[in-house]
């Protein structure tokens, strides 16, 4: 089949643009799952959708293309392109142009009259062998209607056809289109309709810039938008994901929350396991399919079980038998450094900060996985004067952190062998002080 | 289904095509001009497809076979969005003060079912101090700045600095600033004497001044640094650190030894931020340069071993 830059299906796309932006270090023999012409098109759709955003450089074993985009400079998400590459037939986009144009201005019609004003009215003198036919023009005004810009009405036995009403006023959401295209769930619809303004000359890419933006999400826009239809439905799902061993598994479950990382550009599901009568999280990266079942009369059970359940949460990570560890992270934030204990108030996401003495804050909780806190309790480090843990293996892993990060850098050893011989000649005198 | 040609770059191109044929000023030139703005191999495909009557939507002389100019009304899809957005606890902050005026927009949604809704979300780790939405002063000096930023006004702002002291500025706001980490706005302007970053937090009083002429302002960026990181892949680093660095510039090159060197590039004013983000990673993360970088890193692990080596409590 010769090249086209447009796709059928996102998912395989969804893959390749994961790979080329996340890492982007892998070359073409990087990709043997896939054919070697698959690759090559893939790559040269996203040179063509994304020609600004796209990089290479040559090594040892071959040329690497990548993405390489920085949130803060860009005021669109680039990824939003590939949404916007789909596919079509030649009777597709000329009945899409024709049914508008014949039903304006208030026309309504039933499928007969529309099928013979588009072949003896727009086509009458052309040789046209692309037209649709009218099975095929009478699907696609079904589909139409589903899409929300046809309505359909009975007149006698008949349907009749029209415009969908739409008395939105555009303009004067301008500026909430231009933000949430960027910031809400399901971004790429705001998307969408920042492309309706471009198309009348009104600029809607001039007020807003966005840090800390994770681009990436847009990828997984069309998964979330099917987790998010059976959450308004109340309806049990079957997911179809990739587990940690990259086997694809099929789990059914109960969507109950969309857990979303701010800082980590990751994203879950949240969702009661029907056969093993637990909650698990699933990666919405990870996620390939949805398909929604049957309703769960007792949705509201689930909620109220969340409420009490996310209480004991850091992030997204639990034992089975939900028990709690008790942490208690003691800093030390002296004067003219009260952002420290500003960091810990407003970065704590459960539990509570205290003075114990002067200059010193506890930070104490009760969590289902202390582990899971390690890389936050990092970022404190140079502060920590104390930290204790029910789970013994937390201290651990911090003190062997330590010690492993010190040996990366063996100029630190040097320096302090030189700072602190006058001390041991003193017989450390500032510890004896502090005992 | 979002996945939809009806939203596509092509269907687009067509529509602008159809629109320019129907005020008879599309020309072949335009034609091609117009298929560029699509992507950018879509010069290959859409005016072959249009002239050789594939999508058979021209007539003589690049004329248009519509009776109108093409439009499309609002998809059901579009509209669930933007119902949802009404429950958004920002969403005052872009609509004009006017309660009537919400009133309006929500009765133009009548019977549209949200796509979601703000309780489907939990945001774990966003910073709890964010902007107050609101505080009724707060959206009216956000509405201000957005409108100066529009219509190119220059602005009066008073405001409480890092230190409690309160300023009075006249600055020219150039781009609004979110960052969905620390839920905050900031405003990146121009003043008489630099190029700043003010929260909208902090500002007490906004008063539109005279427009600013048309002159080439700069929008101000920071400075970049670049970071030179090694990564050991362990307990998937690799890609908890590809996926945490994706909002910045970087480029990733494997090295020996399941060893990747990372190229880092970072705005100057966050060099904090990523001092942080870093040490959040331990030992899978060593930085290689520059030395002013490392030596920040160095002083705090110093500074940890020092308190571990007091054997406080350690």
């Amino acid at each position: 089949m010769a090249y086209s830059e447009l796709i059928k299906n996102f998912d395989k796309i969804r893959g390749y643009m994961r790979q080329f932006f996340v890492f982007g270090f892998k070359g073409r023999s990087d990709f043997r799952s896939k054919s070697q012409r698959s690759y090559d098109n893939e790559r040269r759709r996203l040179e063509s959708w994304l020609k600004d955003y796209m990089a290479f450089y040559q090594d040892a074993s071959g040329k690497k293309a990548f993405i390489s985009a920085a949130s803060r400079e860009i005021p669109h998400n680039p990824f939003y392109e590939a949404f916007k590459a789909k596919s079509f037939t030649a009777g597709d986009i000329t009945f899409h142009f024709i049914i508008l144009d014949m039903l304006s201005g208030g026309n309504k019609m039933t499928v007969n009259e529309i099928i013979s004003v588009f072949y003896d009215e727009y086509f009458s003198h052309a040789d046209i062998k692309s037209l649709p036919d009218e099975s095929t023009i009478r699907k696609k005004l079904r589909e139409y209607v589903k899409l929300g810009l046809l309505l359909q009405n009975r007149r006698g036995r008949e349907a009749e056809y029209s415009i969908s009403p739409d008395i939105i006023c555009l303009e004067q959401w301008r500026n909430a289109i231009e933000f949430y295209s960027e910031t809400a769930p399901l971004g790429v619809i705001g998307s969408y309709l920042c492309d309706r303004f471009a198309a009348c000359g009104i600029n809607v890419s001039g007020a807003f810039r966005f840090k800390h933006h994770y681009f990436l999400h847009a990828l997984d826009m069309q998964v979330m938008h099917d987790i998010l239809s059976a959450m308004r439905d109340k309806k049990a799902t079957e997911i179809f994901f990739v587990n940690s061993h990259g086997n694809m598994k099929r789990h059914v479950v109960l969507p109950v929350k969309i857990y979303i990382s701010s800082q980590t550009g990751r994203q879950y599901l949240l969702a009661w396991h029907y056969v093993m009568g637990k909650p698990h999280f699933y990666r919405i990266d990870y996620i390939r399919n949805v398909k929604a079942g049957n309703k769960e009369k007792k949705y509201e059970k689930y909620l109220a079980w969340h409420e009490n359940f996310s209480k004991a949460l850091w992030g997204v990570s639990f034992y089975d038998d939900c028990h709690t560890e008790h942490i208690e992270m003691t800093v030390k934030a002296g004067q003219g450094e009260e952002y420290i204990i500003q960091r810990l108030e407003r970065e704590k996401r459960n539990g509570k900060v205290e003075k114990i003495a002067e200059g010193e804050y506890k930070y104490s909780a009760d969590v289902y996985d202390s582990l899971e806190m390690l890389p936050w309790i990092r970022t404190f480090i140079g502060r920590i004067i104390s930290l204790k843990c029910s789970n013994a293996m937390l201290k651990q892993r911090f003190n062997d952190d330590i010690r492993l990060v010190a040996g990366f850098y063996p100029e630190l050893d040097a320096e302090e062998k030189e700072t602190a011989e006058p001390e041991n000649a003193a017989k450390n005198p500032e510890r004896q002080q502090d005992k | 289904m979002i996945f939809s040609e009806i939203y596509g770059k092509y269907y687009q191109a067509v529509a602008e095509m159809l629109r320019l044929a129907s005020e008879n000023r599309l020309t072949e030139k335009k034609l091609y001009e117009i298929s560029g703005k699509a992507f950018s191999e879509s010069v290959l495909s859409i005016p072959a497809a249009i002239q050789q009557k594939k999508w058979p939507l021209l007539g003589p002389g690049l004329s248009s076979i519509l009776r109108n100019k093409p439009f499309m009304p609002l998809s059901l899809l579009e509209k669930r969005w933007l119902k949802s957005l009404i429950a958004d606890k920002r969403i005052r902050l872009f609509m004009p003060e006017d309660k009537k005026f919400f009133s309006k927009i929500s009765k133009e949604l009548e019977g549209i079912e949200p796509l979601f809704a703000p309780d489907d979300f939990v945001y774990f780790d966003r910073y709890s101090d964010g902007d107050d939405y609101s505080d009724e002063n707060y959206a009216r000096n956000f509405r201000l700045v957005l409108a100066a930023i529009r219509e190119r006004r220059k602005i009066e702002i008073s405001f409480t600095g890092a230190r409690g002291k309160t300023h009075n500025w006249t600055i020219i706001p150039l781009k609004m600033e979110y960052s969905p980490k620390d839920d905050k706005f900031r405003i990146a302007a121009d003043s008489v004497r630099e190029q700043i970053y003010i929260n909208m937090g902090r500002i007490s009083s906004v008063s539109l001044l005279d427009r600013y002429p048309q002159a080439d302002i700069h929008v101000p960026l920071p400075g970049k640094e670049k970071l030179v990181l090694e990564l050991v892949d362990e307990r998937k680093s690799l890609e908890r650190a590809m996926l945490l660095f994706s909002y910045l510039k970087k480029e990733t090159r494997k090295a020996a030894d399941g060893k990747y060197i990372i190229n880092l590039f970072y705005d100057n004013d966050d060099a904090a931020e990523i001092l942080i983000r870093i040490l959040s990673f331990g030992p899978m993360l060593k930085v290689l340069s520059p030395a002013s970088f490392k030596g920040l890193l160095l002083a705090r692990i110093k500074k940890q071993r020092q308190l571990i080596a007091k054997g406080e409590v350690f």
